[in-house]
């Protein structure tokens, strides 16, 4: 197991290298760099721009740059933002992490504990009420845009009944300890849902499939006729082989949770890695951009590796060795 | 059981429905209450304006927004963008300011004098203005302030506001690094401060316009780091002598103010300041709620907002012409590829722009675009058509002698005929006059949307008079610029906007040959000869001379068109009516800030 582990943690060394190097050629490929739209001050002589070019290596061979940059990175260092003058890249991406974090956490709790009990309900009561209801809720939370039912979510709940706040994670700076806890928790329910509504209806439909698939098999059969209660062959049996799909779903997610909150961020004005990245890409602050780059690639790949550890624990059948 | 199944989806169908319709009418509920509160409002807000003559009163809290949060560089030198902007103008000052007619008016300077050939400039400061931290403020920070936006190193720790110090004499030496002495602002005594040019000036007090910085904190920063020091970042270490305090935030979401007790204009009335980062899909919402009291720069409220946001009862609009204008630009030329290669700007060297060489094509584009339908349309009537290139709040402005292309697409037809330019081959879209091809490339920036939709529509009104336009996909706007610039290519039209300034209505930055900025690359001998006229001392001291170069350049401008100046968008910026004691100028809605007061203050 461990040296399974160890073993996949090697493997992603050469893929992150691979990783940053497509994703550097791509963000200097793309025309522009840090000050060309900015330039557009007639007051500013654009020599000026020029100058701070050449100090910040703009002006260098890619292949150097990139060789620069990667360097800095073996030792730990993520350089200065280009845009956020007087910032360091790590400073930035920490300050915003946190907020994204637990949005992304939030966001995957309700997820669960709305869509789990649902799939289930709707798997054990087949084309009832209730799972025509839940499909339809389903194919609706799929096809809903996220920054329309977030609009939607804004102008009823927090501007028409005012329950809930619909901008930033803080309500004021004078407020400390367990209420800041709860007012952030307050300011996260609408970008949380707003969030976690795609993600609601593709684990339902998932987990209402996977458990029909299972209960229709043969050894829940014997297990119901061997006089196994009903609720004993649904949470020993049948849950545990549904759930394998849900782990596999959950390792992407992980990643999508950091890069999915971008367009949630923005509408709720939500100061987290979504926003930073939006903003690093149209300023081409590259060292933020490879920052951001590597962290998601980074996660998805520990998220896939936890999935897979996550398997052998759920089903003694799989081993790594 | 097929049926049974297809009955159910049917009930569910039905459910989903009724749900929708319920939310529906909830929503016509919810619509009729808030019109119920905005007349109460709009009483309470009449009964304010009776009591409007009252006296303001001390306190409260005002809740600004913008719509992006500022990068966070609180340094008047070194910061870049409107957000920050937003709140240095409540907390930093400058010696000079500007009234109602753009003329500059005392600030931290109470008087001043220049020489007779204007290459020295002596202000006299203000006695007792304290820092935020209590300490004098004296002639040394006003030199502090200047040495170090002309330091060698203000440039690489990513300044870009050297255009204030270039004129100043001994720049170059010390830029360079030649000197340690920089000769071009000079501390007489405490409180008077002489600015030197190396040549005479003919508008000193715009150099003496920047936003001062106080020595005693920064004295021991090198310029290099000052852009990372917490003084320059962190609420309560940035210090300015502005009428308030920035004293927290919570980076990227809120920014709050607090009154300055010793402001040497006498306290603010407010208590707070606080801005809030919002999405703009959300602003009216916000200020119906009162959950936001104003917006204003930079981007105020959506034109196709103005009406819905003037019902809610509780808002007052203030509406102004803008300094900006949107263009679309004539290629006169492009350069060579070993010239964008270099970088040099060489009219030289340009290849001149076959398609669109003779004047009288381009005013026959010009013709055959409807401005005014423009503004109605895309900006529903708040905006203005400018004739010429330079603000119409500013003196130089004059249109009198200017050929003003009222849109007249019959014009356009016969001026074209006239050319040569018809359609020979009967496709609908005309020739030149060799009867070759004529095709003109549009190319425009994403970015702001009221140009991206302006666009397709020109396009169109040039196909209406049988010019065959092929209008290429939008580009992002750091990608467009660098295409703009690197011009080596088969550009003819393109889309930009600039805003300017309220200093000076020079237009050198923008139309002189060799500006970068000149992405025409309109190579114009006499409006070269008429601008540097302008700005040449002595006769350039006298407004009225420099008025009337400028009434020639003007005219100059419309018949040699560089551009077709589409439109001047109108700044629209909102606040609530329990705020009292705005007086907008020009430029900014923050006139006297520590004069604002709100009615409902305890």
């Amino acid at each position: 197991m461990y040296k399974y582990i160890i073993r996949r943690i090697l493997v992603f060394i050469p893929m992150l290298i691979v990783l940053s190097m497509i994703v550097f050629g791509l963000a200097k490929a793309a025309p522009g760099d840090p000050f060309t739209g900015r330039m557009l001050d007639p007051n500013i002589d654009p020599e000026v721009y020029e100058q701070q070019r050449e100090a910040l290596g703009l002006n260098d061979p890619i292949p150097v740059q990139y060789v620069n940059w990667a360097t800095r990175i073996v030792k730990g260092d993520f350089g200065e933002s280009m845009y956020y003058k007087g910032r360091s890249v790590a400073s930035l991406v920490w300050e915003r992490l946190p907020n994204t974090l637990y949005l992304g956490l939030f966001s995957l709790a309700i997820t669960l504990i709305v869509a789990i009990p649902i799939g289930i309900y709707s798997a054990r009561n087949p084309y009832s009420m209730f799972d025509y209801g839940a499909t339809t809720f389903g194919f609706f939370g799929l096809a809903v845009p996220n920054f329309f039912f977030g609009l939607v979510a804004i102008y009823f709940f927090a501007i028409k009944l005012g329950w809930f706040p619909s901008q930033g994670t803080i309500t004021g700076t004078d407020i400390t300890g367990f209420q800041e806890f709860l007012d952030r928790i307050h300011h996260m329910v609408l970008p949380g849902i707003t969030l976690g509504l795609a993600g609601t209806a593709s684990y339902m439909r998932y987990m209402r499939s996977e458990v029909l698939d299972v209960l229709g098999s043969d050894y829940i059969r014997t297990a119901k006729a061997k006089g196994m209660s009903e609720r004993n062959v649904l949470y020993k049996h049948t849950l545990r082989n549904a759930i394998i799909p849900i782990i596999t779903l959950m390792g992407f997610e992980f990643g999508a949770l950091l890069s999915g909150a971008i367009i949630t961020e923005q509408v709720f004005s939500y100061p987290g890695l979504g926003t930073l990245f939006i903003n690093s890409i149209t300023n081409r602050d590259y060292p933020v951009i490879m920052a951001i780059t590597l962290l998601l690639g980074v996660t998805i790949l520990i998220g896939n590796l936890l999935a897979d550890i996550f398997y052998s624990i759920v089903d003694p059948r799989i081993r790594y060795d | 059981m097929f049926k049974n199944k297809y009955g159910l989806l049917a009930i569910a169908l039905l459910v989903v429905l009724g749900l929708v319709l319920a939310a529906c009418g909830d929503d016509k509920e919810s619509e009729d209450e808030p019109g119920v509160e905005e007349e109460n409002k709009g009483n309470d807000g009449k009964k304010e304006d009776e009591n409007a003559d009252e006296e303001p009163k001390s306190g409260g809290t005002l809740t600004g927004a913008m719509y992006s949060a500022p990068a966070g560089m609180f340094n008047p030198i070194f910061y870049e963008e409107a957000y920050e902007a937003n709140i240095l103008s409540f907390t930093h000052e400058s010696l000079v300011g500007q009234n109602e007619s753009l003329e500059f008016i005392p600030g931290l300077a109470k008087e001043w004098e220049t020489n007779e050939d204007q290459t020295e400039l002596t202000m006299y400061l203000e006695e007792g203005v304290k820092w935020h931290d209590g300490e004098d403020f004296t002639a040394d920070d006003v030199v502090f302030t200047y040495k170090s936006i002309a330091h060698p190193d203000y440039v690489e720790a990513g300044g870009i506001r050297t255009a204030y110090v270039q004129p100043l004499l001994g720049y170059e030496e010390y830029v360079n690094g030649e000197t340690d002495e920089f000769q071009g602002v000079e501390a007489v005594d405490d409180y008077t401060v002489k600015f030197k040019f190396a040549e005479p000036n003919i508008n000193p007090l715009y150099y003496a316009s920047f936003t001062i910085i106080p020595e005693h904190i920064f004295a021991d920063i090198p310029v290099a780091e000052m852009p990372e020091a917490e003084e320059s970042r962190q609420p309560g270490k940035v210090i300015g002598t502005g009428p308030f305090k920035f004293t927290e935030m919570v980076e990227r979401e809120q920014y709050v103010l607090e009154r300055h007790d010793d402001y040497w204009q006498g306290a603010a009335y407010l208590d707070k300041i606080v801005w809030k980062v919002v999405a703009q899909s959300v602003m009216s919402g916000l200020l119906e709620s009162g959950e936001v009291d104003f917006i204003a720069d930079p981007n105020g409220i959506q034109p196709a907002d103005y009406d819905m946001i003037s019902a809610l009862g509780n808002i007052e609009i203030i509406e102004q012409p803008d300094f900006g204008y949107q263009i679309m630009g004539f290629k006169h030329n492009h350069r060579t590829a070993d010239d964008v290669e270099s970088g040099a700007i060489n009219p030289d060297n340009w290849v001149p722009n076959e398609k669109l060489a003779d004047p009288k094509v381009r005013q026959a584009i010009a013709y055959a675009i409807n401005r005014e339908g423009l503004i109605e349309g895309l900006l529903y009537g708040r905006g203005a058509v400018l004739n010429s290139p330079i603000a119409k709040q500013f003196w130089a402005y004059d249109e009198s002698e200017t050929t003003n292309y009222t849109y007249d697409p019959d014009t356009a037809k016969s001026m074209l005929d006239e050319l040569g330019y018809v359609d020979a081959d009967g496709d609908g879209f005309r020739e030149n006059p060799d009867g070759e091809e004529w095709i003109l490339n549009f190319d425009y920036p994403t970015g702001n949307e009221l140009r991206e939709k302006s666009a397709p529509l020109i396009e169109q009104m040039l196909e209406e008079v049988g010019i065959n336009v092929n209008l290429r996909q939008p580009k992002e706007m750091s990608a467009y610029v660098e295409d703009l610039t690197n011009d080596n290519s088969d550009w003819d039209l393109y889309l930009i906007g600039w805003s300017l300034g309220s200093a000076d209505p020079d237009p050198t930055g923008l139309w002189a040959t060799a500006a970068a900025y000149n992405f025409s690359r309109w190579n114009n001998p006499d409006s070269e000869a008429l601008m540097q006229q302008a700005l040449k001392a002595p006769e350039a001291f006298e407004q009225d001379y420099r008025k009337e170069v400028y009434k020639e350049w003007q005219k100059l401008f419309s018949e040699d068109l560089p551009a077709v100046i589409l439109y001047a968008q109108n700044s629209l910026w909102a606040y609530n009516d329990r705020l009292q004691g705005v007086q907008p100028l020009p430029f900014t809605m923050y006139n006297d800030p520590h004069l604002w007061w709100v009615s409902d203050a305890e």
